[in-house]
């Protein structure tokens, strides 16, 4: 009877019957109106029966179908019949085998198996069946089995102990037993059908079995749209008698091919593939724009269901066709400017009509969001990027879609702008955001060449009449002003994240192209150290790597103190890789679970947005050993003084090899830097020098001339002052002009940094101006008493430091009583705020405190745990 | 103001290569820009024969005076003004015109405001009058019906009048105004409004009193609103500028106001070139300063904050300190302090100033020079303060007489010896501990709250 039209549901049925009315007037009226006649009596069937299975309606039409099943029988062989029987048969053939083996297993009682097949039997059966009426053999086995089991439970009963079953057949039975009665209540009315007569059921079904066959084809290709398929192949037919093909997409068809789409989508039976070709059709046949729109819509988002796992991506091809599929969803928004995509807009319920402009309407708005299109497109991207190996030339080339896909970005800003003028729309502010965002995610780590010559293409595609209101073309010749703008429209339009996330954006391309001050005072007005770690982790994120690039632009500047100051949070972590999102870390203990494992590897950023690690670790190091080195030796020779560390790492690196018992020529970065140390250490600034130069990374900076020259007239100083703070107990005094020739410095610099030791009562010691020397004062070696004296009272005022801060924190806000000590403090902070380097070295202790911790903004932890 | 070299030289060319008037004028009211104008005018006109050296420029001064006072109600000097520019004997008729109108309009406002002024000057009013606003209101609502019209009169008059150069009047009228009124943005304004009065009356005792009213109002009433508190404290920061350097008084207040870290901030942040005239005011007052410990402590300060700034904004003054104080480098404090000292005679609040910086700027490289050497060539040293050998030999005498350095000439050698002991640990342990007690009891009386 009916396999045929499983699957429909009462609004579609109506609604094919009023497009028939609509739409085929023109052709094959005659047989229309028989037609027409015979669906409305349907329809006025279907009133009457308030039930809500399908039965009646399948009752009507399949009467309408019976006639056109024999007209059709003739051609039986037309093209695609065979390929979709194959398909459809082959499940057939392969119940009607499970049927015949139950039938031959309940001949010799072996339950076990009969409980498998049996439930592979109702497997089989769903698939031939979505919601529709059972195969006949089908009932006829389950109504068969239903009655041996009865048969068979009356027989154990009679006589449970001379014949019992073994234990398999036992499970079998129960298994089946229990099965067998939920299953067969939903068959119930064929299945007392069958037991009323069975003969004539059994004919039935032999009757008609040769009519669905033909037409089965059919719906098979209509299988998205099974109330099309009467329409369609009526149409179909005459089609083929005028042009010899069959042509089963018609304009018309479309919104109901789209819906059917739209409804299965998530389904879990849905060929994806299947209907993306489909659409592809469809795409080609829609011919008003907003078929053209809807078509696009949904081809678009059920490519991207193709890459909805969890980890795989989307297939290449796809990528690449949902690409081009939004670029002309796009163009066609541009050339039709009265069709608008905007989220929240009504659905258009009505199948059978397109909407039409109305008189007051100045839109036909579709419902949709380009902006989510756009941005599920860039993460599709990103997803391949991760997957794929970075030193392939495959990387290289899935790198080159991201030029398309930002021009893609690029017009739909336009378009959210062109969309954004009619304030009746009301667009959204956040979707101009979202995209703004993506924009500026695909510039900001990007030198301004690279920047520039992406604009240019971007807006090359871009129709010349054309203009930007935000980022005007203009602005593409220049990537500075462009971020800016960017940068500045999020943060004067935007909150929370965005805006966080557009003022990182910022620094991180101001500090990428050296303007040190300002990303540094950017950084610090931001004030987002103190509320980074409230922040999701992909910005905790971008802020590590902020913070590591604003690092390295003091480094290039050749401000050793805040480059050292700044990476100190990020290198001295030792955990790099992961709070840069440039790698797993191995974790010892393996506390991850897979959850966690799989989120940390979702964020890793594509290689080519990475960070040169070693670099920043060999930049880092250096930084710690321009610092250290002289911290050690002016330490070293009073052992009672608190030790102060600078960097834990560096320390722990140079202890490590001081302990090694032969040290072999350098290798890698950290042997150099380490070497360099020792020297360094030793007052060899020379070997030192060398050893710093001998870094072949450094050629990744640019300009590392400068860099390299840089570093050795710090190397020469810091030389300097290594030398006076171990030697100086050595010498009573001690020429300038020697030290001069010593470190090949000028006198007037070795005097200066004398001097300036001097002055931060780092050295004990006078210059004599008529002999040009330096006079070390005898005496101040502290004896033994002496110096845990002044231990003691350090720490006697740290105590009290401690007690009034923990006070401090317990009746925060209403602490007046430490006025006093508030305006201390808060010109301290203003002091660490405006950043760096606020004291000079011999503030120390308590300015590197307050300069160490102002970066901190607990990124670390949170960043990792997520 | 383009930057030509005049006859004068470089001295001229340092003066306008460094001139704030510009970044200055950004910040400050139109009639407290104009002494500004003046000065520099009168900078053009030689001292001798009283001839202006550059027509052109004066010529564009006084273009800059007319368009800056054209939408001021001065009206006859703005007339005078534009009759100078054009060259024309006669003011055209919209002056007159104009006069008129702001004649009418005065009129207007003081017959509104007659009433209230004539009930505010009768005794048995005033002795009525509470410290609570809202009571005086309703008390001279309901005995005299005064409205709140005629309130907001006296503040129109009051702007009128400053408008037209009458800065008394105007402040007295704001004066009255803020006594009586409740609203509170009106009431900031008249603050503003007759702190401007008072600086250009030169009253500065008042105008002090109105600084820290101000100065009260942006702490508390703008404090959920950091730009406007950033754009407010600029602005107070310049206007104060007029108080610091005129009244000696209004030196340590001020200069505590500039240190509050608010302030500094805003220095950093929004108008550093404030820099120049804080260095000069910390470094001049070094004699002055009641408490030593406030002074160092203020120097070092600076020489951070120069030190932060060197990026982002530098002239003779800061760099002085600079070379002076970060990089020991007493040849180019030197260099500096020569051009330093024509920057400043070339700067309006700097002028009188002169004299006095030049002076604390030399006991300054002395006593840093002295800290870090213990020998220096007499000769040596003269060529560095720019003296002659007798006169630096009387001048250190003087110094090591005031100062109480612990420092020896030896004729004979051509040198001061200077003695350094070293710091005893007994002393540095007794520093350490000093303050103890004290915190020590504060933290028990935060305790016992």
């Amino acid at each position: 009877m009916s396999r045929f039209f499983r699957g429909g549901d009462d609004s579609s049925t109506e609604s094919s019957s009023d497009e028939e009315e609509l739409y085929t007037t023109s052709e094959e009226e005659e047989e229309e109106e028989d037609q027409e006649q015979e669906e409305s009596t349907e329809e006025e069937d279907e009133e009457e029966s308030s039930d809500e299975d399908e039965g009646p309606k399948k009752t009507g039409l399949s009467r309408f179908l019976v006639d056109q099943a024999e007209s059709e029988s003739d051609e039986s062989d037309e093209e695609g019949v065979t390929k979709v029987k194959s398909a459809k048969d082959k499940r057939f053939d392969e119940l009607e085998a499970t049927i015949t083996t139950i039938q031959n297993r309940q001949k010799i009682d072996d339950w076990g198996s009969i409980a498998t097949e049996f439930d592979k039997l109702n497997r089989q059966v769903v698939k031939l069946q979505d919601g529709g009426k059972a195969p006949k053999s089908y009932i006829k086995c389950i109504a068969e089995l239903e009655d041996f089991l009865n048969e068979t439970l009356a027989k154990q009963k009679v006589t449970p102990k001379n014949k019992k079953l073994n234990a398999t057949n036992a499970r079998g039975l129960n298994a089946v037993k229990q099965r067998i009665k939920k299953n067969n209540k939903d068959y119930q009315a064929q299945i007392d059908a069958f037991r009323k007569d069975r003969d004539a059921f059994m004919e039935s079904d032999e009757e008609e079995a040769p009519l669905p066959k033909p037409s089965k084809v059919r719906f098979q290709q209509e299988a998205f749209a099974p109330e099309e398929a009467a329409e369609d192949e009526d149409k179909g037919f005459s089609r083929v008698d005028k042009r010899g093909k069959a042509m089963p997409f018609s304009p018309e068809s479309i919104q109901k091919h789209l819906r059917a789409i739209i409804e299965s989508r998530g389904r879990k039976n849905t060929d994806r593939v299947e209907q993306i070709r489909i659409m592809e059709e469809l795409n080609k046949v829609a011919e008003t724009p907003y078929l053209k729109i809807r078509v696009l819509q949904t081809l678009v988002s059920a490519r991207f269901d193709l890459g909805s796992g969890t980890t795989t991506s989307m297939p290449l091809e796809h990528w690449k066709a949902a690409e081009k599929e939004l670029a002309a969803l796009l163009a066609l928004l541009e050339t039709h400017k009265d069709h608008v995509v905007i989220e929240g807009a009504e659905e258009w319920e009505d199948d059978d009509k397109t909407p039409v402009l109305g008189p007051d309407d100045k839109y036909i708005k579709v419902p949709g969001s380009v902006v989510s299109y756009i941005e599920r497109l860039d993460d599709e991207l990103t997803r391949s990027l991760q997957s794929i190996d970075p030193h392939t030339s495959e990387y290289i080339e899935r790198l080159t879609d991201e030029a398309s896909l930002y021009n893609i970005i690029l017009r739909g800003l336009l378009y959210y702008e062109t969309v954004r003028k009619d304030a009746s729309l009301e667009v959204p502010q956040e979707s101009v955001n979202r995209i703004i965002q993506r924009r500026l995610d695909h510039v900001y780590f990007k030198p301004s060449q690279v920047v520039k010559i992406l604009e240019e293409n971007a807006w090359k595609q871009v129709p010349d009449n054309v203009d930007s209101a935000i980022t005007p073309r203009g602005l593409s010749g220049d990537a500075g002003q462009l971020i800016h703008t960017l940068c500045n429209y999020l943060f004067n339009n935007s909150e929370g994240i965005i805006r966080a996330r557009a003022m990182l954006c910022q620094i991180y391309f101001l500090a990428l192209h050296d303007e040190y001050y300002r990303a540094r005072d950017m950084m610090l007005t931001s004030h987002l150290q103190e509320s980074i770690a409230n922040f999701d982790v992909a910005t905790q994120i971008l802020y590590n790597r902020t913070l590591v690039q604003v690092g390295l632009c003091a480094f290039r500047k050749g401000l050793v103190y805040d480059a050292q100051n700044t990476l100190q949070d990020i290198c001295g972590s030792g955990r790099q890789k992961e709070l840069l999102a440039q790698g797993v870390m191995i974790q010892r203990y393996s506390q991850v679970s897979p959850e966690q494992e799989r989120l940390e590897k979702q964020r890793q950023l594509p290689f080519h947005m990475h960070i040169n690690l070693e670099l920043l670790e060999c930049v880092y190091l250096t930084c710690s050993m321009l610092l250290e080195i002289p911290l050690l030796a002016q330490i070293g020779s009073s052992p009672d003084i608190k030790k102060r560390v600078i960097s834990k790492t560096y320390r722990r690196m140079l202890e490590y090899h001081e302990r090694q018992i032969f040290t072999g020529p350098p290798e890698n970065t950290r042997d150099h830097v380490m070497q360099a140390s020792k020297a360094l250490a030793a007052g060899e600034w020379k070997k030192a020098t060398h050893f710093i130069h001998s870094i072949k990374i450094w050629d990744l900076m640019p300009s590392a001339d400068e860099i390299k020259a840089m570093l050795a007239k710090q190397i020469q100083e810091e030389g300097l002052r290594t030398y006076l703070f171990t030697y100086a107990p050595f010498y009573d005094t001690l020429a300038i002009e020697t030290l001069s020739t010593m470190f090949e410095l000028d006198p007037t610099k070795v005097a200066a940094v004398v001097s300036k030791m001097i002055s931060h009562e780092e050295l004990a010691a006078a210059l004599d101006q008529v002999t040009k020397t330096v006079i070390f004062r005898k005496g101040v070696e502290l004896s033994r008493l002496q110096s845990l004296a002044l231990a003691l009272s350090d720490k006697a005022s740290a105590l009290i430091e401690t007690n009034e801060r923990t006070l401090e924190v317990r009746t925060q806000g209403s602490a007046n009583a430490f006025s006093r000590k508030d305006g201390r403090q808060g010109g301290q902070r203003a002091g660490g705020q405006r950043g760096g380097r606020g004291g000079a070295r011999t503030g120390g202790n308590a300015q590197r405190q307050a300069g160490g911790t102002q970066f901190t903004g607990g990124a670390l932890g949170a960043a990792v745990r997520g | 103001m383009a930057s030509a070299p005049t006859a004068n030289g470089d001295a001229a060319a340092v003066a306008s290569d460094y001139n704030l008037v510009p970044k200055l004028a950004q910040n400050l009211d139109r009639h407290l820009i104009f002494p500004l104008l003046e000065f520099t005018a009168s900078q053009l006109v030689d001292e001798e024969s009283g001839e202006v050296k550059d027509q052109a420029k004066a010529r564009e001064i006084a273009q800059a005076k007319y368009s800056l006072l054209k939408k001021t109600n001065m009206t006859d000097y703005v007339a005078n003004l534009y009759c100078e520019l054009q060259g024309l004997e006669e003011p055209p008729a919209e002056f007159a015109e104009r006069k008129q109108k702001v004649f009418s309009q005065l009129q207007k406002y003081e017959q509104e405001t007659s009433k209230i002024i004539e009930l505010l000057e009768r005794d048995d009013v005033v002795n009525n009058l509470r410290s609570d606003k809202v009571a005086n209101l309703e008390f001279l609502k309901r005995e005299h019906d005064v409205t709140m019209d005629m309130v907001d009169a006296l503040f129109d008059l009051g702007n009128l009048q400053y408008s037209c150069g009458n800065y008394a009047d105007a402040s007295e009228m704001l004066y009255r105004f803020r006594v009586l009124s409740t609203d509170n943005d009106k009431v900031a304004y008249a603050t503003w409004g007759r702190l401007a009065c008072e600086i250009l009356t030169m009253n500065w005792e008042t105008a002090m009193e109105e600084l820290q009213k101000v100065r009260e109002t942006i702490d508390s009433r703008l404090s959920q609103n950091p730009l406007a508190q950033l754009h407010h404290r600029t602005a107070l920061t310049h206007w104060a500028l007029f108080p610091l350097f005129n009244f000696e008084k209004a030196r340590e207040p001020i200069l505590e106001l500039f240190f509050n870290a608010g302030y500094i901030n805003t220095i950093q942040a929004n108008c550093p070139w404030i820099l120049r005239y804080l260095v000069v005011a910390v470094i001049t007052n070094r004699g002055r300063a009641k408490n030593p410990g406030i002074h160092q402590k203020q120097m070092k300060d600076i020489v951070r904050i120069v030190k932060q700034e060197a990026y982002e904004y530098q002239d003779p003054v800061t760099r002085f300190v600079h070379a002076l104080c970060i990089d020991f480098d007493f040849e180019e404090a030197q260099r500096q302090l020569v051009l330093a000292e024509e920057v400043l005679r070339g700067d309006f609040f700097l002028l009188a100033h002169a004299d006095d910086f030049v002076d604390s700027a030399r006991h300054l490289i002395f006593e840093s020079y002295c800290k870090i050497h213990a020998r220096i060539s007499l000769q040596d040293l003269s060529a560095r303060l720019g003296l002659n050998a007798d006169a630096a030999e009387k001048w250190i005498v003087n110094l090591i007489r005031d100062t109480r350095l612990d420092a020896k000439i030896d004729y004979k050698e051509g040198t001061v010896v200077m003695n350094h002991p070293p710091s005893s640990v007994y002393q540095q342990v007794i520093e350490k501990t000093k303050g103890g007690f004290f915190r020590t009891q504060v933290l028990n009386a935060a305790v016992a709250k």
